[in-house]
């Protein structure tokens, strides 16, 4: 549910990264962080355990600039990916107009993607969202590492609703703004 | 495909919040002052000064409150309806407006919280006016070329990247 603010000229779009424990949620939005042009992007905050695993969320405010006579924002989540953690991943998830499913694409974490994906279909439907109605892409992440299924695969186990699919390594940035430019783009032509 | 309707603010709306807002931070004795949504959005503020971390601010308050009201659920109670933290020098208050706006206040050791609880509840009322109706009604509809343009300036932040 974006915020259009007519009278302030402002328009807000929150974007949500999910998926399982590790698949690398927060090394995007850390990726995006250190790259973009820092008047383009806001404090990066996050609520993580002494470990460094997401405990709540992280948040990044990007600014697109004014379009049409309105100020466009984009701010960047991750859910926690941890499976007791689901409470924090509802709260993420109020008022989500996109969300990037980062599938961990080592063989070993099959388990874990087919979990979390079905873990979001739940919670969106639990609060009345449909994930056909918002933006979604599935970004297949770690494509750097060995072992790993092949895109055709992955794309046939998570990939029932036909979205768009990147192919990313977020340590290195490969197809993080590939990703995010999509899904930006989604949740501006599914909203109004 | 019908498109999805956000949480629409109007010229009106924001001119009426905007009053209600700088009358509230007087009466109060409070110092900074933020509509926000309750997905973690700012919608207007009243303040002494910009306050720099706004957005973050908005967005940590709005996840705090709603952890707040899962709380309440998993304790059998109907909702908390309040946030009140208390620190040395400053107090921070979050209360609930609609079932999609927040009210942040913030206010330091010059006022007293039972003075800041009691306007701010009164202030709550009228805000409750000010966002009833239905959310289509509220506002224009947004430019046509707008997803033109913010494709093309989506194009442009995301290049050489």
């Amino acid at each position: 549910m974006p915020l259009i603010n007519f009278a302030a000229r402002e328009i807000n779009y929150k974007i949500v990264y999910y998926g399982c424990g590790l698949c690398g949620k927060t090394t995007n939005i850390q990726y995006i962080h250190r790259t973009i042009n820092p008047e383009a992007r806001g404090k990066l905050v996050s609520i993580a355990t002494e470990e460094e695993r997401t405990l709540y969320f992280d948040f990044l405010p990007l600014t697109l600039g004014t379009v049409k006579g309105m100020q466009t924002r984009f701010h960047l989540y991750t859910v926690p990916g941890q499976s007791y953690y689901n409470a924090s991943r509802k709260l993420v998830l109020q008022g989500v107009d996109g969300v990037i499913f980062v599938a961990d694409s080592q063989i070993t974490r099959l388990d874990e993607n087919v979990e979390s994906y079905l873990n979001l279909w739940d919670n969106l439907l639990a609060q009345g969202d449909d994930l056909t109605k918002l933006g979604f892409v599935i970004q297949m992440n770690k494509r750097d590492l060995t072992d790993v299924f092949s895109v055709e695969d992955l794309n046939e186990l998570l990939n029932h609703t036909h979205s768009p699919v990147t192919e990313s390594s977020a340590v290195t940035g490969e197809g993080v703004f590939d990703t995010l430019k999509i899904v930006c783009k989604q949740v501006i032509a599914k909203t109004g | 495909m019908a498109k999805r309707k956000g949480l629409v603010i109007n010229d009106r709306q924001l001119d009426r919040c905007d009053e209600l807002l700088q009358k509230l931070k007087e009466v109060s004795g409070s110092s900074f002052l933020a509509l926000i949504s309750t997905s973690g959005q700012p919608i207007t503020t009243a303040e002494d000064q910009y306050h720099p971390e706004t957005l973050s601010l908005a967005s940590l308050a709005a996840s705090s409150f709603a952890a707040t009201q899962q709380l309440a659920k998993i304790l059998d109670e109907n909702e908390f309806t309040l946030l009140f933290h208390e620190g040395k020098g400053l107090n921070l208050h979050v209360s609930q407006v609609t079932d999609k706006v927040l009210l942040i206040v913030t206010f330091g050791r010059e006022t007293q919280v039972g003075k800041v609880r009691l306007y701010t509840q009164r202030a709550i009322e009228v805000l409750q006016q000010i966002f009833e109706g239905p959310e289509d009604e509220n506002g224009p509809e947004m430019d046509s070329g707008f997803e033109l343009d913010a494709g093309l300036a989506i194009d442009d932040l995301f290049k050489d990247l």
